[in-house]
């Protein structure tokens, strides 16, 4: 029976709509009014709508790493702070990382949703705040605990009665190094709920409370019919991964994080029992930082075209023991804990990839790669901060390449545009390129990595790399070979220094910092790749002569620009019999 | 005198249409011959042949010509471009390969993305580089520059693009790399940023630049292959084309910048809405254009169409209800803001995997279209539900040229989604047109609501063929109390070609805050654009007495990204008259926001002049006669379904050609015209004017 209670589907296709567009205009009305790069131009923040029992019903196209976490932030906050607490025109702020909080930066606003006086759900908007205070400008770095990390926030009110309560605002506010910017950022957030208040209130105006109750439920259960239907498709079996960040920031240990992915008759059961005891240093993942690495891997295993609600967040089953790098617990420090999650869903994928190897990518960036930095502005006499996530390379596909920078998973922050940074902030981007040679080898061949270079011409700032991808580079699969590991490099030009990818430095003046990400995982063997490909590469400078040769086993003609078809022959029959030496 | 004449012609991917104004009369006259896509000037030619000859008109009575056409996007998107390089400071050759970083889609593990529309190797990275305020930190290598002509030369490069960083405040770099690569490269056109659009953010600016120069052969060619044509035939006058933000530009402006002409086609039809609104003394209008493939929102305030500069082109725009951002080239001109979303007469209908009707955005096009078309189409689309609605007459689809099968479309909505929902076939239909409507009333939120405009305070304009079907409907669900239907809804969007001004937009960067504004650089500022726009209009035979200069800026709060558009007093801006301007930001920026912060610092970003040849508009033509009987104008009468009558109405149908001044129709009533059907809902009207529009209001 595909149309179980008396729904009319006409009008669900409707109120569904008009759900995702009211998330639509409130993330408009963010990023068109606030004031730090991070939020305006890079679109670090996400927006959703609830119903009363604080379930999502909607989800603006954004961050889908907030997503995830929003679903596990938005009732738990409620339920610590006592709904009946809350009244038309208030709004309360969180940040709160153990309970169902992520990374002390992403701040989320929950505003009740009143029609004609009736509370009727929520609207929330979470957004990464450039710095809220802590040890090191853009609140990121190596620490040993939260209380370094700077301001936390349980669920309190901001908005009372659509009025800013002026001593909880000057109170965070007076935590936080850019002042100006976040004020600016956090009435935008405000803004941004009382414009899904508003589309609320229209749709409700329009077809009754108790019709869009009715519907929101049934478009809950859809979602959760849809979201089975598809999960069941997948091939039953147990598979797992390992894999491991560099180091924490202060030893050398690798960090290890398993995935063992169960698909049985109840659908998908992702369990990262075995990865390694939280630590005192930035790696540890909250709970809902886990938990929408799991929804993020759920929702691309199924139609792109089915919802976001918590018909799919009910779907989504995780273990996590307490206490791990998956799920720490205070007061273990959370400034890294996307990293070690973006981490984490590559290896979901690379475990995914003995089930469904046509559908997963080989190993990709998979980090944040914060870049972040801070000081005195020697023009504007103002304390400022800068923060951003730089692209990396994408893992090759069973039919294609992965593609070259982009930003893979759970982030999908854009650039910031190197002529708003040096207007904006005193610094100096003096390389902003492809890092050639990069790529992970294979049949399709991952994405190259990205090269960034910030010179400080004229004061002395704060600067933190938290990254990783330093001593390994993103895994091949099928034959493919893994990307180029990541660098980062402190003067490349002059005495250069590899620094870690996790530190903080203070520089003196002119000193650059140079970001090199690391490039995608390749998949297949490169002697498989197609010759014309690999020219097209070589030609473009992309793959060099040498290596086209010696790892592709293509011989490129640099005079014509053709591929030399007899000797690649040679070179591809050659290295056939290697491998049948090898084995 | 003997009379003289406005031409326009709009090419488009089946038909080419053409519209002739006599100035003296006000008479119009229509024609439509099929497109001639091999070579677009063969179509171009017969229909101008055609009309002159039809209206005896003489070519050297034509006083201008305007033309509207997709020539450029069409390029984009096929991928038919010239060979391109791109030059740019060194250290940034990748601007066009790393993009902005994000992804299109979220989920999708086989996503790609947009291929660069120069290859790698055609980037070069010179050395060079300014400041953010312009100041030279390393100087330009000229040698450099005249090492990559070579290299030009030897790849066979049919047009480069220039962007280097900061160039928007300093375009002196990019200007000297412009001379060296034309004295090395003389027939090769070059495209420089600053000139193009010089607005700071260097991706944006290149990806506008280097489409500006890959489209400009092709524009080139094409419109260089019109006007010698055309100079062939007798026609002496000014030829023109239609911009993307409504104006017109000389072939000769649009061969060199042709990237200001990628929606030519589209904004028409903006225009004639916002022509048609002001003539009846209506500023505020939303306008509503339904063809075959897609439908386009519109919206104009007091008389002026929304423009905007954040667009992309040659993406799956319309694709998604979320637009898809990212999927396409980002231009940074002037473009009419039109919401685009892909619900047409040929939208198929489907069933999703949960069980849930859907509507496009699939379309089957014209080929092979609707199932009621007999062409070959199996899936039932808009045009099917409207048809088996009674809303479209089988035997009167373009004026009785085509006949319809109503039992094909039946049976095609029958089992392919009555029968799974386990429905009625009337009910779904009634639902296809309901969500197709929802999606529509999407877009036309998107243009008001979404932009801070409440649609009540607007007049919907209703055309193209299927516009005026559905505009009813929608403008109930948004409490919009007017629609006007303007007679001939098909060829609206040609008239728009005719009443247009001649318009050139100017800006410069110019960022300073508030409080502390040189006046006198912005004054000068002012005076070299109005300068250079006094001299382009004269060039175009406008008088004096017809010019008129429309002077704005780009402001926001210190700190923020976004920009809006404020209107300057006649001149610029004064120390006297700032007050003024920041009142209007902190107003502007309540109403697109929500909020406003009194105390906090506000800045300039760019100063913007339009200079305008103003026109003389057409004078619409009266009916003869008044009043009159409407049961004369009565064709038929047939059964229509409406959602809110619950069956069907027996439902008169009227011929549009037959309603004189001041009828009054009562709904629910069907008003037939060879381009276009009116579906008057009950509880409805639609009065007649003496220009025979149809207005629907409420009963």
């Amino acid at each position: 029976m595909q149309n179980p209670t008396q729904i009319d589907p006409i009008r669900f296709e409707v109120i569904r709509n008009a759900l995702v567009e009211a998330t639509e205009e409130m993330a408009s009305a963010l990023r068109r009014s606030a004031y730090s790069t991070n939020i305006k131009t890079r679109h670090d923040f996400s927006c959703a709508v609830f119903n009363l029992d604080a379930r999502t019903v909607a989800q603006s196209f954004s961050q889908p790493n907030h997503l995830g976490s929003l679903v596990e932030t938005v009732p738990r906050a409620l339920a610590r702070y006592g709904p009946e607490r809350l009244g038309e025109g208030d709004g309360i702020l969180v940040n709160l990382p153990y309970e169902g909080g992520v990374h002390l930066n992403d701040i989320t606003l929950i505003s009740p949703v009143f029609h004609h006086g009736e509370a009727v759900g929520y609207v929330a908007c979470l957004a990464h705040h450039v710095d809220v205070g802590g040890g090191a400008p853009a609140s990121i770095g190596a620490f040993r605990e939260i209380y370094q990390e700077g301001i936390i926030i349980p669920p309190v009110k901001l908005v009372e009665g659509g009025q800013i309560d002026s001593d909880v605002f000057d109170l965070v506010l007076a935590q936080v190094r850019a002042k100006r910017e976040t004020a600016g950022d956090f009435r935008a957030q405000i803004a941004a709920n009382n414009t899904g208040i508003r589309r609320m209130n229209a749709l409700l105006d329009r077809m009754g409370t108790d019709t869009v109750r009715r519907y929101v439920d049934e478009l809950i259960e859809y979602t959760d019919r849809r979201t089975r239907a598809e999960l069941a498709t997948l091939p039953k079996g147990v598979y797992a991964a390992e894999g491991c960040l560099d180091s924490d920031g202060y030893t050398d240990d690798p960090v290890t994080l398993a995935a063992r992915v169960t698909v049985d008759d109840d659908g998908v059961l992702f369990d990262f029992t075995g990865s390694d005891p939280q630590r005192p240093a930035p790696v540890n993942s909250t709970y809902a930082q886990t938990h929408s690495g799991a929804a993020f891997v759920l929702k691309c295993l199924i139609d792109p075209d089915v919802p976001v609600n918590a018909g799919f967040y009910r779907n989504v089953r995780m273990a996590a023991p307490e206490g791990t790098v998956v799920n720490c617990t205070e007061p273990y420090p959370v400034v890294g804990g996307w990293e070690t999650q973006l981490r984490l869903v590559d290896v979901i994928f690379k475990a995914l990839a003995q089930a469904i190897p046509d559908r997963v990518p080989a190993g990709t960036e998979a980090m944040i790669c914060h870049s972040g930095f801070g000081g005195t502005d020697p023009y504007r006499d103002e304390t400022y901060c800068f923060l951003e996530t730089i692209a990396g390379g994408y893992g090759g596909r069973a039919s294609r390449d992965g593609p070259d920078a982009v930003q893979p998973h759970g982030k999908n922050t854009a650039n910031a545009p190197v002529e708003e940074t040096e207007l904006n902030y005193p610094v100096r981007i003096t390389r902003y390129e492809l890092v050639e040679d990069s790529e992970g080898p294979g049949r399709h061949r991952g994405g190259l990595g990205l090269r960034r270079d910030y010179l400080f011409p004229d004061h002395e700032a704060s600067f933190t790399i938290l990254a990783d991808r330093e001593r390994w580079g993103p895994h091949g699969l099928f034959g493919g070979l893994p990307g180029e590991r990541a660098h980062y490099v402190l003067n490349p030009d002059s005495d250069a220094m590899e620094l870690g990818s996790k530190v903080t430095v203070q520089l003196a003046e002119g000193d650059v910092v140079s970001y090199r990400t690391c490039g995608g995982g390749g998949y297949g063997p490169p002697e498989e790749r197609d010759p014309d490909a690999v020219l097209s590469d070589v030609r473009n400078g992309k793959v060099n002569l040498e290596r086209a040769r010696e790892i592709y086993r293509v011989a490129v003609e640099p005079e014509t620009w053709t591929v030399d078809q007899e000797a690649t022959a040679n070179l591809r029959s050659d290295s056939t019999e290697e491998q049948g030496r090898d084995a | 005198m003997t009379d003289q004449y406005r031409l326009g012609v709009d090419v488009g991917g089946t038909f080419t249409d053409a519209i002739l104004l006599n100035e003296s009369t006000g008479e119009v006259r229509t024609g439509k011959v099929p497109s001639t896509p091999g070579d677009p000037s063969q179509g171009f030619l017969r229909v101008v042949d055609r009309m002159l000859r039809q209206g005896d008109v003489a070519p050297d009575a034509v006083r201008y010509l305007v033309h509207g056409t997709t020539v450029a996007t069409n390029a984009i998107i096929e991928g038919n471009l010239a060979r391109t390089a791109f030059v740019t400071t060194e250290g940034f050759r990748d601007l066009l390969e790393i993009q902005t970083g994000i992804r299109p889609v979220l989920y999708d593990l086989q996503f790609e993305k947009l291929r660069p529309l120069v290859p790698r190797y055609l980037c070069f990275g010179i050395p060079e580089r300014l400041d953010f305020r312009g100041g030279v930190l390393v100087p330009l290598d000229e040698d450099a520059v005249r090492r990559v002509a070579e290299r030009l030369c030897e790849e066979g490069v049919e047009s480069v693009a220039v962007c280097l960083l900061h160039a928007y405040v300093n375009p002196e770099h990019e200007q000297r790399v412009g001379e060296v690569l034309r004295e090395a490269l003389p027939s090769v056109p070059v495209s420089l940023s600053s000139e193009v659009a010089p607005e700071f953010r260097e991706y944006f600016r290149a990806s506008t630049t280097v489409i500006n120069a890959a489209i400009r052969p092709v524009v080139s060619r094409y419109l260089g292959n019109i006007q010698d044509r055309i100079r062939g035939s007798g026609i002496a006058g000014e030829l023109l084309v239609m911009q993307s933000s409504g104006g017109v530009l000389t072939f000769d402006a649009a061969i060199e910048r042709p990237v200001f002409m990628v929606e030519s086609g589209p904004a028409a039809g903006v225009i004639a809405a916002s022509h048609l609104g002001s003539s009846l003394g209506r500023g505020n209008v939303i306008s509503f254009d339904m063809g075959g493939t897609t439908a386009k929102a519109g919206l104009i305030e007091s008389g002026t169409p929304r423009v905007t500069k954040d667009y992309e082109v040659g993406g799956t725009a319309g694709a998604t209800e979320h637009g898809a951002r990212g999927s396409g080239y980002p231009i940074r001109t002037p473009v009419i803001d039109l919401v685009e979303i892909g619900a047409g007469g040929g939208s198929k209908a489907w069933i999703d995997s949960g069980g849930i009707l859907r509507v496009g955005p699939q379309s089957a096009g014209a080929d092979p279209g609707p199932v009621c078309y007999g062409q070959g189409g199996t899936e039932p689309t808009i045009t099917d539900a409207n048809l088996v609605l009674g809303r479209l007459s089988p035997d009167y689809f373009l004026g009785g040229e085509m006949a319809l099968d109503v039992e094909g479309a039946r049976r095609a909505i029958e089992t392919q989604c009555a029968e799974p929902l386990g429905m009625g076939v009337m009910e779904v239909a009634l639902g296809i047109i309901e969500i197709a409507n929802s999606a529509m009333v999407g877009a036309l939120r998107q243009v008001s609501v979404q932009r801070g405009h409440d649609p009540r305070d607007f007049m919907l304009v209703a055309f193209g063929g299927a516009g005026p079907v559905h505009a009813n409907r929608l403008a109930a669900e948004l409490e919009i109390p007017t629609v006007l239907v303007p007679p001939s809804p098909g060829t609206t969007s040609a008239m728009g070609l005719l009443v247009t001004d001649i318009k050139h937009d100017y800006s410069v960067a110019l960022i300073q805050r508030a409080d502390r504004l040189d006046f006198e650089a912005a004054g000068e500022s002012f005076g070299r654009m109005g300068a250079d726009g006094e001299a382009a209009l004269a060039r175009e035979g406008v008088g004096p007495g017809e010019m008129a200069f429309l002077y704005q800026a780009d402001m926001r709060y210190v700190g923020q990204s976004y920009e809006l558009t404020i209107p300057l007093p006649d001149g610029g801006v004064s120390p006297h008259g700032l007050p003024a301007v920041i009142a209007r930001f902190h107003e502007e920026h309540e109403r697109a926001y929500g909020f406003k912060a009194d105390d906090e610092p506000v800045e300039f970003v760019a100063l913007r002049l339009s200079a305008i040849g103003g026109i003389s508009r057409p004078r619409a033509r009266e009916l003869a006669g008044s009043g009159g009987d409407l049961a004369a104008a009565l064709k038929t009468r047939r059964a229509v379904y409406f959602a809110e009558s619950g069956g069907p109405v027996d439902c008169p149908v009227y011929d549009r050609y037959g309603l004189g001044p001041d009828f009054e129709v009562p709904g629910p009533a069907i008003v037939e015209e060879v381009d276009s059907t009116t579906v008057i809902h009950p509880g409805y009207q639609a009065d007649v004017d003496r220009y025979g529009n149809l207005f629907l209001r409420r009963r």
